[in-house]
This record gives structure tokens, sequence and C-alpha cells, in this order.
């Protein structure tokens, strides 16, 4: 994926915004500074507060620009999102990417230290950032979360599994949506990725449940066959 | 007559209270009591942490975790963020903990540096309530100061000397863990006064009710600050109760139980009204494709009568 594009495009978005002003000479000013002295604290500080100054309203995504997006990274789509969350995407593109190890721990930190809307935004952007073999385990911790906007940001309308998970890891991303609720026909990838081993497992727990007097969560049965 | 009946239709603000101590009834039965949001202050654990990944864990808690906790039952979570004073006395950790600090104190619904002040009153714990002072100024946040157990009337005084010392408008400082003998220098003063009814060692609520008669609500919050200790989640719903039964107006209850709590923390920017009263499951960053949907974690009720169990 070419990530200027991505970037240029997602800006774009944000000026497009309605009463977008004060968001984009805020991101702007930043960038240019951070552009000019890459401090990663800086970094860090942009990322975590930045809604405070680009606010929280959801995002309208014109179809072209839906188009477009999808166009430089297949499968990525950021509709229904808030702004803030657009705009963390937007800002981790401005990490110089060359050197992987600082590029990869740089990122790193920032989910070590992340609260539920950073998690979100981290999440969401896997499949826009650089070097996207290195966040699989990463991404694996994402289905762990217990947070469910978290587990929802890794596991539905996101292309990074689907692309990058092997079976046993991407079996457990469908096991864990249905554990916890999740509307399994928006993951990225569902039956593309549908296999003899998740069939298995899912007819398995189907026993189970008609065992417990428990009801089976919807969609269950199309992937057991 | 129950408690519950005389405080129905009433909303709280426990502005002092460890969630991460207590079990998911005790959210239950807050929600239902009227609780609709806390600040939950950095603290302590009873056990003493060995190395800065544990702050960093329980840090990132507060603001993970523990507030996903809390909406599964439309609660809203907020946290202070701070070293504590008893922790402050292992210097090399504490410098380490200073290192990371202005990693959270910037994040969304961080509403203050907190709980932080003086426990021993020793030269260590001097230097890191300074420093964090310092670090709220910049930032511009609200100070949740926990005053000392022991030696309490002298070390709640200088913790306030200090804060004047290094700047602080008295009116960002919320002064936490007041009695009968620190309250009126406190307000005095010009800073907020905070009251933990809290059994055996702190306020009990009858007094909080002869406090409030003689000070008046101007600048009062209680809190409950329970913990991993003997304490009750439900104190302020409880206080508001014995306030209204011994002849405390509405008004004033609503002062000392919700409103001066939200001003004095909403002068964070993290908190306001708007974010109180709307619905919690309808919240903006919550939403998918602009419709509110039922996501996996919001809680099912359990009948606790019943011996069955589903």
């Amino acid at each position: 994926m070419n990530i200027s594009q991505m970037s240029q495009t997602l800006f774009y978005l944000i000026e497009q915004q309605a009463n977008s002003e004060k968001a984009v000479n805020y991101l702007q000013q930043q960038a240019d500074a951070f552009h000019a002295s890459p401090q990663v604290s800086a970094f860090y500080r942009v990322f975590t507060a930045l809604p405070r100054f680009v606010g929280k309203q959801l995002v309208e995504v014109p179809s072209d620009m839906a188009f477009a997006i999808e166009r430089i990274r297949p499968g990525f789509t950021v509709t229904g999102w808030t702004i803030d969350r657009l705009a963390r995407v937007w800002w981790l593109l401005q990490l110089p990417a060359d050197d992987q190890t600082t590029y990869v721990n740089t990122i790193s930190q920032l989910f070590k230290a992340a609260e539920m809307n950073e998690l979100v935004a981290l999440y969401s952007a896997l499949p826009v950032l650089a070097h996207p073999e290195a966040w699989k385990f990463q991404a694996t911790e994402g289905i762990r979360n217990n947070i469910a906007d978290v587990q929802s940001a890794i596991m539905l309308h996101n292309p990074y599994p689907a692309d990058y998970f092997d079976e046993p890891a991407w079996n457990q991303l469908v096991m864990k949506a249905f554990f916890t609720d999740k509307d399994v026909t928006q993951i990225t990838g569902l039956n593309e990725r549908n296999n003899a081993r998740l069939a298995k497992t899912l007819a398995d727990f189907a026993a189970e449940r008609r065992a417990a007097g428990r009801s089976l969560p919807q969609h269950m049965e199309e992937l057991m066959s | 007559m129950d408690f519950m009946d005389s405080i129905r239709g009433m909303s709280f603000f426990d502005m002092h209270v460890h969630m991460t101590s207590r079990t998911t009834d005790d959210y239950q039965a807050m929600a239902d009591a009227g609780v609709v949001a806390v600040v939950e202050p950095a603290f302590w654990l009873g056990q003493p942490r060995t190395g800065v990944d544990s702050f960093r864990d329980y840090f990132a808690s507060l603001v993970g975790w523990e507030r996903f906790r809390a909406s599964q039952f439309g609660i809203r979570h907020y946290c202070t963020i701070g070293l504590n004073s008893k922790e402050a006395n292992q210097e090399e950790l504490a410098e380490q903990v200073m290192e990371i600090l202005p990693l959270f104190i910037y994040k969304e619904g961080v509403v203050g540096v907190g709980e932080i002040g003086f426990d021993d009153q020793t030269p260590a714990e001097d230097k890191y309530y300074r420093a964090q002072l310092e670090l709220a100024r910049e930032a511009g946040l609200p100070v949740q100061i926990h005053t000392p157990h022991r030696d309490k009337k002298q070390g709640t005084s200088r913790s306030m000397d200090i804060a004047i010392e290094h700047g602080i408008d008295p009116g960002m400082v919320i002064v936490d863990h007041n009695n009968e003998e620190t309250v009126r220098e406190v307000l005095d003063r010009g800073f907020w006064a905070g009251f933990t009814i809290y059994p055996f060692t702190k306020m009990g609520n009858e007094r909080m009710v002869e406090v409030v008669k003689q000070y008046g609500p101007e600048r009062i919050m209680i809190n409950s600050a329970a913990d991993w200790g003997i304490s009750d989640p439900l104190a302020v719903p409880k206080t508001a109760a014995l306030m209204k039964q011994r002849g405390i107006s509405d008004e004033a209850i609503k002062l000392v139980t919700f409103t001066n709590a939200l001003t004095a923390f909403a002068q964070s920017g993290q908190i306001s009204l708007e974010d109180l009263t709307q619905p919690i499951g309808i919240d903006q960053s919550q939403r998918y494709n602009g419709s509110s949907v039922l996501r996996g974690g919001q809680a099912p009720r359990v009948d606790k009568e019943s011996t069955i169990i589903k």
C-alpha cells in the first residue's frame, strides 16, 4: 500500500467534514512540526490529545471517497468512524517507516499505554500501517482483549485478519466473535476464509449449546456446512 | 423504610471510589441507587508494586478495562492519575513512574492528577508531591489530594501551603478525606473539600449531615472511597437519603453529591454535564454506522433472589 497516498486521502476526507477547520489547522500544524523535528514524545502527545482539538463527531464518507480509500487499500473502510478515530489513524501514517525496529517499537508503546478509544484507533489502523507482517501478534492480542469496542475494531470491517492471520488465529477470531455476540456478517473475509477445521469446531460448539438448552448464535449454521 | 425510596430519581457522582477492588454486584447496586458517574483515583493496591510495568498496567486499566466494565452498568468512569504518597517512598521506582505519567495524564477521561499528597510526610513524599503539582499545572488539570491519616490536621495545612507555593489556584484542588477538624481551613482558603464516608476510620454519615448543616453545601462534596477495605460503595446515595431525612434541602444534597464534584473536575475539560446526561449506550464514539448497537458487553441482569442459575 502507498502510505503517503492513503495519508493524503484521509486528510482530504477530514477537510471535507463540516466544521473541520479547527481540526484541519491543528493536524496540519502538528504534522509540519513533527516532520521538521520528529520527536517521539510529540508523536505520542498528539496521538493521545487530539480528540480535544478535532472533536468526536461521526464522519460523513461520500461514496467517491469510500471508493478511493478502498482502491488504495482493498477492504479498508472508515465508514461509521468518529473523526478522532480517523485523525488518529491518519496521524499514525505520519511516522517515518524506514527503520522497521524503531517504527514497530514506537507504535507498540502506544498499544501498551492506550485507553479504550486509542486501542480502537490502533487496531483500526493495522491494515494501513507499514511493515504489515510485524503486527500479526498484536492483532491476535486485539482478539484476546476484553473490551467490546476494541474487539470490534479488529474483528469487524477490518481486512487485516483475513489478509494476515494463519488458520488457527483466524478461527479464534470467528469463535471469539460468536462468543462476544458480534454480528459475524461484518467480518471481512468471513466466507473466503472459512475452513473445515472451523466448521468442525463450530459444530462441536453447536452441540454444546444444544446440550445446555441454549440457542445458537445467528449465522453459525451457515459456516458449519 | 428502604433508603432507596427516598432518593429515587436522584443522580449521584461518587468522586472517589476504587472500583478496581470491587465486584460487578457493586456496580449493579450503585447503578440501581442512582450513581451515574465515578472518579477512580490512582492509589496503592494494598500490595506494594515492585516495577514500573505494574504501574503502567494499572494506569492503563483505569482508562481501559475498568472504564469499560463501568459502562456495562451505565456508569461513566473517570479517573485521576498519579503516584500515590505511600509508594513515592520507593525513590528509584518513583523516578520511573514519574517518567510514564505524562503518557497517561493527557488521556481522555483523565480528570485530574491524583490521589497525591502525604502519607508519612517524608522528604520523598514531599518531592514527588511537588513534582506532580508541576505536572498538573502544565497540563491544566485539577489536583486530587489525599490527606494523611496520621498527623492529619498539620498534613492537610501543609498540602495546601505547598500547592499555593507552586502557583496552583485553590479552585483547581480537591482536598480529600476531610473531617470536622480540617474543613474550616480548607474552605476558608478557597479549596474544594472532599469528605469520605467510610466506616470506622473516616467520616460517618451522621457527622457528615452535621458538617453540611454547619458549613452549607458550597465547595463540599462527598465520596465513598470504597476499596479493598471494609467500605461501602453506596455511601453517597445512603448519605443523600440521610440528609433528606434530616431536613437538608434537595438543592443542597444535589450540590454535595453531584454538582460540586462535576464543577471541580469539569475544569479538566474531560467531563461535562452534557456527557453525564447523554445515555451511555449511544455515546457517539461507540456507535457503528450511525446506529447504536447493543454491544457484546452490555450486562444482562441476573435474578439474585433465585436459586436457579441459568
